[in-house]
């Protein structure tokens, strides 16, 4: 039986105002985006004929979403459902029997056979995915039946001019509609609550690296935790509690990302402390507090280029600069003062007393300071 | 108990706190941070938007208040200096306040639920790692 699928992304589910740039399918967790995942799914049950069709601002025509046996193809919005009827007409033409339309939106990790023989069993035209009575935005559509398919998309998936029984899904699901969800979902794969894996080699029990990612010495990578491919963690930054690095993304120094996930082609400057939270795109959405925040300096928070091009120079650029800068911050900077040791600095006045009061006091002038060095005494706050 | 009767100031912070308004800021309460054991609170309730060189302000604010005895105290903060301010790991240093009135009442007595919100954050970040 010729079984074909489609999937389709765009960005309608996408609620707080956290990812506008793209549809949340397209955003990768642990490695993989939903849409390659989903994609995966339908091919991992023999449906090997997918086409995707992507939301983007721009239209890019027929372009590969890092789905290598998927063709994908990119719709502006306002024509994206009249896009999406037209691959279900063509895959129609071409001999389909059924195809399963998936929209993403939310990860369902769907029994595909089931599915299809539940609709088959009942001889429907149309059969809808449920999960306490929740209606989900999957259908299986037997071909032939265009119309029924044009009334679909017609309506955005909310109607169909015939009655779809609901076949109900038992497994995994998550929404994807917020960034809390995204974030939930990383969790759930690194803690191994979903059949999907992280897209990478598990080196030590829990942590996973994508071919080509980098962990300076120093840096500290705790279970369960997930590092993407060409993503950098500098040296004495640490990664804990189902953090996910992903492509391209950079920790600099000494950084600790807890419970976090750091998107694709995102820098997280040094010495910082990200908890709880979503970042990238020059934002960081934090989900304690349920608030989104646009970062303005590059030094917290800062996106890179996806062009490799740019990036390159941007590093050639930085590296022939290091040296001048050197030479510079040596020549202009101040001259660091000599440390004082510990009971020269206790036996100073406090600056707030001497002048003010006429006379020179001595914050620590006792004989014992001489017969025990080791000794400190803290000063206590005036109004302690 | 020790009646505390020097003044408090409070100071509202710019709603943009950028390089050229962090220096504005500092020079402003410069003259605060001189006297005697000074006594300030910062109300962060404007604050959209907070850089690296304001939240190098504020220490520089506070070690200055430290050296005469004094201290800074930051209130009201807005959602967005407090993840800045937590993302920069300086929010530790400041005691902060619900409301400026709470922050300036603290400096003559201490307060049992000024750590209220400290304790619960701290036992939310313990918990077993879920989306928040």
């Amino acid at each position: 039986m010729d079984i074909r699928g489609i999937l389709l992304a765009n960005s309608e589910h996408i609620e707080g105002g956290g990812q506008a740039a793209a549809p949340l399918a397209t955003l990768e967790v642990a490695g993989k985006s939903t849409l390659q995942r989903m994609a995966e799914r339908l091919q991992q049950y023999g449906i090997s004929s997918v086409s995707a069709v992507v939301e983007t601002v721009v239209p890019l025509g027929v372009r590969n979403f890092g789905l290598p046996d998927v063709s994908c193809v990119s719709a502006a919005p306002d024509r994206f459902w009249r896009t999406a009827e037209s691959v279900f007409n063509d895959m129609a033409q071409s001999g389909a029997e059924l195809v399963v339309l998936v929209r993403l939106g939310s990860y369902v990790e769907v029994d595909f056979e089931k599915l299809v023989q539940f609709h088959l069993d009942r001889k429907e035209r149309v059969t809808q995915m449920a999960s306490d009575e929740q209606k989900l935005e999957i259908f299986c559509i037997s071909a032939s039946r265009r119309n029924d398919a044009a009334s679909l998309f017609r309506t955005q998936l909310a109607h169909c001019r015939s009655e779809c029984p609901l076949f109900q899904h038992e497994g995994y699901l998550n929404p994807l509609a917020t960034p809390r969800d995204l974030r939930q979902f990383a969790i759930d794969i690194l803690t191994r609550r979903t059949q999907t894996c992280p897209a990478g080699k598990e080196i030590k029990p829990g942590v996973w690296t994508a071919p080509g990612a980098m962990i300076e010495k120093g840096a500290r990578v705790l279970a369960p935790a997930f590092v993407g491919s060409m993503a950098r963690i500098r040296s004495g930054a640490v990664i804990t509690r189902c953090s996910s690095i992903e492509r391209h993304a950079e920790v600099d120094c000494g950084t600790v990302i807890e419970n976090s996930t750091v998107l694709p082609f995102s820098y997280v400057g040094a010495g910082l402390d990200l908890a709880h939270s979503v970042a990238g795109m020059g934002r960081i959405v934090n989900l304690h507090r349920d608030v989104t925040v646009t970062i303005v300096d590059p030094k917290l928070v800062a996106s890179m280029s996806v062009a490799s091009g740019k990036r390159l120079m941007t590093s050639a650029a930085e590296a022939l600069t290091y040296l001048p800068r050197l030479v510079f911050q040596g020549m202009f900077a101040s001259t660091k003062a000599a440390q004082p040791d510990l009971q020269t600095t206790l036996r100073q006045t406090s600056p707030a007393l001497g002048t003010a009061a006429g006379f020179e006091t001595s914050a620590c002038d006792t004989e014992a300071s001489h017969k025990f060095p080791n000794m400190v005494v803290a000063r206590r706050y005036g109004h302690q | 108990m020790d009646i505390n009767s020097r003044p408090v100031v409070v100071k509202r912070m710019p709603e943009r706190l950028n390089s050229r308004t962090a220096r504005e800021f500092l020079r402003d309460v410069r003259p605060f941070l001189a006297a005697d054991r000074p006594q300030l609170v910062f109300d962060l309730s404007l604050v959209a938007q907070i850089d690296a060189a304001g939240v190098e302000m504020l220490l520089r604010c506070m070690s200055e208040a430290h050296k005469r005895d004094g201290d800074v105290k930051l209130a009201s903060l807005s959602d967005q200096a407090a993840v800045v301010l937590e993302l920069t790991r300086t929010e530790r240093l400041f005691e902060i306040y619900e409301t400026s009135t709470e922050a300036a009442r603290s400096f003559s007595g201490f307060l049992p639920n000024a750590m209220r919100q400290q304790l619960l954050h701290n036992k939310r970040s313990t918990t077993q790692p879920i989306a928040a």
